[in-house]
């Protein structure tokens, strides 16, 4: 990107156009969004200012273009912000045709000030601003529309939209745009918006982490719109009305992909790929399809029958699942044979983290890994409850195997995390459930020596610890106390402390690359490996991620394949990094209303079954916490170089 | 109860009542488009800001929408509001020069506009129809349709459901503009286009209410059908 000759972004005016001296900060403090490398911007304009990076950028149809955009997102709900726009487009129109005068920009003006002070939601209370820095920054192209010695023309423009909770969002769902059909009790359509982006949305209505709560405008005010429950409760809306199926291909391909890996990853790049007409085959070494959401995850929390509905509906749109067909060695020879185009390798991370304590290799009795413990009891293998389980770690999948011991018949279910609980990586409600349900949780220590007698775990060695210096992830590092050993006797020891993929499937002849860290090395736009027709992604890649990643990675996937079949190659987006989306110049004053609350099973009832703890909304509960959402829609346009 | 300042004054105000509940009480003028007092408030007409003290700042609010809170200051007539309402009331005139009752509001507030009655029956989104369907009737036949992202609607309009429908027309009695018609013509009944058959009263024969209603408040009370059919008067 060039030079910035102006920016009003942030409310810093940097101005170095002819006569102007430049003050504020400088260009390279302006954090603006970042159009695709490969366009030539003149000049952008958006919710958060106006960036000129060329003297030929035309101000005016730029700004008229922006108008046009946004009146396209003004909902028309409340009567200030569509009227006030299609005023503005009006006005700058009947100048364009000779019959404007001075005035109009003192109109214009007025109108700006009405639209934002006094507009239902926060897309209106911020959507004007820019064209107000226009008209004060660039008067005299006004003043030359007026007088006729300068005209709106048609250029060459992108514009895109994203709000706080969608740029958040790693599959980047239309969040306001989904919440605003539940709010007008559409249920249907909210759900065929959500499955744009996310297939499984019963499933991430469950169990999603939510980031986009964390950047809820609303968090500031009272508490962030439940964008959860409500996905929920648009995929159970649909359960309880008969349920509907999804789009099948508009027109059938030659070419077939293999896929391997049912999981959340393999079924979005299945799924979006049978949609553009592709045969898709996967190829899944469990039972079930799901991956780690049908091993990984407990019942209590995400129920299997909704994760078969969800997948079997992908199923239905003629993707080949094969079960128990574990692929040994992966060779794209060998596939292509088959008549396999592209492979996409997606085998998750299913294997448990060494802890670094000795022993832990000698294959104790009552020494299971976390991933294989969860994954053994939903595959309905027994487990015996012992008397004593200690489970070592604090992310979720720790508090997943604590909360399932209470439920198989533990008397006794203790956590050891090695920081305090405000580090801890698993959510808060997780913890406050596990207390609840009687699980114990010792922080600040961590294991030495897992202790055993004639082969049987009995007991870990521990030592304490204290926080010291935060290190990069900007959680204090947890420091031993020497000299602080101790031990603590238990019959099970469960670590789970982080996952890594499982790669047989790659042979040394393929020269896909490795990582240092066991995972496979893909190139972060396209998701191709160092093979041609090889494309990686998910947890197999990154490392466990949370489930809407690797969602977000299938449909990228299934879009590269594509362009890659077709010879081209897949292409970022427009960034929005650091582009400080939740400024918002106007704010009304905004009412507080709590979130709607949902019903959680009676601690009593959750020993001995794998229930489902959490409910859901129903339509009443639904629609009023959509009335929540703010609306928060940014939009930015730019005039491309012709 | 909590204490409210209005314009300077102490009022003793219901918890959780709303700004304009109040004014009404207290006779203050304020001007409404999309307000009725049975429905939910919808804050869409934007007429009825008034302005609240919010950290030392006074910020408009919508006084339809707005639960009064403990201490809060209010001004309903400065003239910095007075602009606002104009100038309101100036965008729906702009779009809706036509329709009466935004001439009638438009004037009230010193819009110009032109003496004789206005002919249009515009719909002005004030979704007093929407709510009555859903929050009085109970059926929801009527929606806002959607815009946003990807979904490139020209103009915001209200979506019907004829298969929801119970002819009740209850919307075109609440709808301020007359954009929501009702024909009768001998036993039938024409709403948003739909042809509905109506009963006929067993006792005096008139035509009373359509078929489909007698069945969904057979439906919803359990009464049967046929003890529905007499009208109020011969009941």
């Amino acid at each position: 990107m060039g030079k910035v000759i102006f920016s009003s972004w942030s409310g810093k005016i940097v101005d170095n156009r002819k006569g102007k001296t430049p003050k504020a900060s400088k260009p390279a403090d302006i954090t603006f969004p970042k159009p695709p490398e490969e366009e030539k911007v003149l000049a952008l304009i958006g919710w958060n200012g106006l960036v000129v990076m060329n003297p030929e950028a035309d101000i005016l149809s730029l700004t008229l273009h922006y108008l046009e955009q946004i009146r396209k997102l003004s909902c028309g709900e409340c009567s200030v912000c569509m009227i006030g726009i299609d005023k503005l487009l009006h006005i700058m129109r009947q100048m364009d045709e000779g019959k404007g005068s001075k005035a109009d920009i003192a109109e214009m003006k007025a109108i700006i000030k009405q639209v934002s002070v006094n507009s239902k939601c926060g897309f209106g209370q911020s959507a004007l601003f820019p064209v107000l820095d226009a008209i004060k920054y660039c008067k005299s192209d006004f003043l030359a529309l007026i007088k006729g010695e300068r005209g709106l023309e048609d250029k060459d423009y992108s514009y895109a939209v994203t709000a706080p909770c969608m740029d958040t969002c790693p599959a980047g769902l239309d969040i306001p745009g989904y919440i605003e059909l539940i709010r007008n009790n559409k249920f249907e359509e909210s759900l065929s918006l959500i499955r744009e982006n996310c297939i499984l949305p019963g499933v991430v209505g469950r169990v999603c982490t939510r980031p986009c709560e964390d950047a809820c405008v609303r968090k500031d005010i009272d508490e962030p719109v439940s964008i959860r429950l409500l996905k929920r409760a648009a995929a159970d809306y649909d359960l309880q009305h008969g349920g509907s199926s999804l789009n099948g291909p508009q027109k059938e391909r030659e070419e077939r992909i293999a896929i391997i890996g049912a999981g959340p990853a393999g079924l979005a790049a299945a799924y979006n790929l049978r949609l553009m007409g592709y045969g898709v085959t996967i190829f899944e070494s469990l039972p079930h399809a799901g991956g780690m959401a049908a091993v990984g995850i407990p019942e209590y929390r995400l129920p299997r029958d909704i994760l078969n509905h969800e997948a079997g509906l992908i199923k239905r749109t003629g993707v080949e699942i094969k079960v128990n067909a574990k692929v040994e060695k992966l060779s794209l020879k060998d596939l292509k044979k088959r008549g396999y185009t592209a492979v996409f390798v997606a085998v998750g991370a299913h294997r448990g983290t060494k802890i670094g304590a000795e022993g832990e290799d000698k294959g104790y009795e009552g020494f299971v890994d976390g991933v294989e413990f969860l994954r053994n009891l939903n595959l309905g293998k027994k487990v015996q409850p012992r008397k004593k389980v200690i489970v070592i770690g604090g992310g979720n999948t720790a508090l997943d195997c604590a909360r399932s011991c209470t439920r198989i018949g533990f008397d006794d279910v203790e956590i050891i995390y090695r920081r305090s609980r405000v580090e801890m990586p698993a959510s808060d409600e997780e913890i406050e459930e596990a207390e609840k349900e009687g699980v114990k949780f010792n922080y600040l220590m961590t294991p030495l020596k897992i202790l055993a007698k004639d082969g049987k775990a009995t007991g870990v060695e521990c030592i304490k610890m204290r926080l010291g210096a935060p290190d990069e992830s900007g959680r204090r590092r947890p420091v031993p106390i020497k000299g602080s050993e101790f031990t603590m006797d238990t019959d099970m020891i469960i670590p789970a402390i982080g996952q890594r993929p499982e790669l047989p499937v790659i042979p040394d002849t393929e020269k896909i690359e490795i990582t240092k860290w066991g995972t496979i090395r893909a190139d972060p736009i396209t998701y191709m490996t160092d093979v041609e027709g090889v494309f990686a992604g998910g947890d197999c890649v990154t490392g466990p991620a949370i489930l809407i990643d690797a969602l977000n990675t299938g449909n990228r996937v299934a879009k590269s394949i594509d362009c890659y079949l077709q010879g081209r190659s897949l292409t970022g987006g427009i960034s929005f990094e650091g582009a400080d989306l939740k400024r918002q110049m106007g704010r009304g004053f905004t009412v507080r209303v709590p979130a709607q609350d949902v019903d959680f099973l009676d601690v009593k009832k959750r020993a001995g079954s794998f229930e489902e703890v959490e409910g859901g909304f129903g339509a009443v509960e639904a629609i009023r916490e959509a009335q929540r959402c703010l609306r928060c829609y940014r939009v930015v346009v730019w005039e491309k170089a012709p | 109860m909590v204490t409210i300042v209005i314009d300077g004054h102490k009022v003793k105000a219901k918890e959780s009542s709303t700004i304009l509940e109040n004014t009404q009480e207290l006779n203050i003028d304020i001007p409404t488009l999309c307000y009725h007092m049975d429905l939910s408030p919808f804050g869409a007409c934007r007429l009825c800001a008034v302005e609240v003290k919010t950290n030392g700042k006074w910020q408009l609010a919508t006084s339809c929408n707005t639960p009064v809170e403990e201490g809060m200051e209010l001004r309903t007539d400065s003239a910095l509001l007075q602009e606002s309402r104009k100038l309101t009331a100036e965008f729906l005139y702009y779009r809706y020069p036509t329709t009466e009752a935004v001439r009638e509001v438009a004037r009230k507030l010193g819009v110009q506009t032109p003496v004789e009655k206005g002919e249009g029956h515009d719909c002005i989104l004030c979704g007093l129809c929407v709510r009555t369907c859903r929050e009085i009737v109970g059926v929801s036949a009527l929606t806002f349709q959607d815009r946003g992202l990807n979904r490139n609607i020209d103009e915001p309009k209200i979506e019907y459901d004829p298969n929801t429908c119970i002819g009740c027309g209850a919307c075109a009695y609440v709808c301020p503009t007359g954009y929501v018609q009702m024909e009768a013509v001998d036993d039938k009944r024409i709403i948003w286009n739909k042809v509905f058959k109506m009963a006929a009263c067993n006792v005096c024969g008139s035509f009373f209410a359509p078929e489909d209603q007698l069945r969904y408040i057979s439906r919803i009370t359990g009464v049967p059908f046929s003890e529905l059919t007499i009208c109020t008067s011969c009941r």
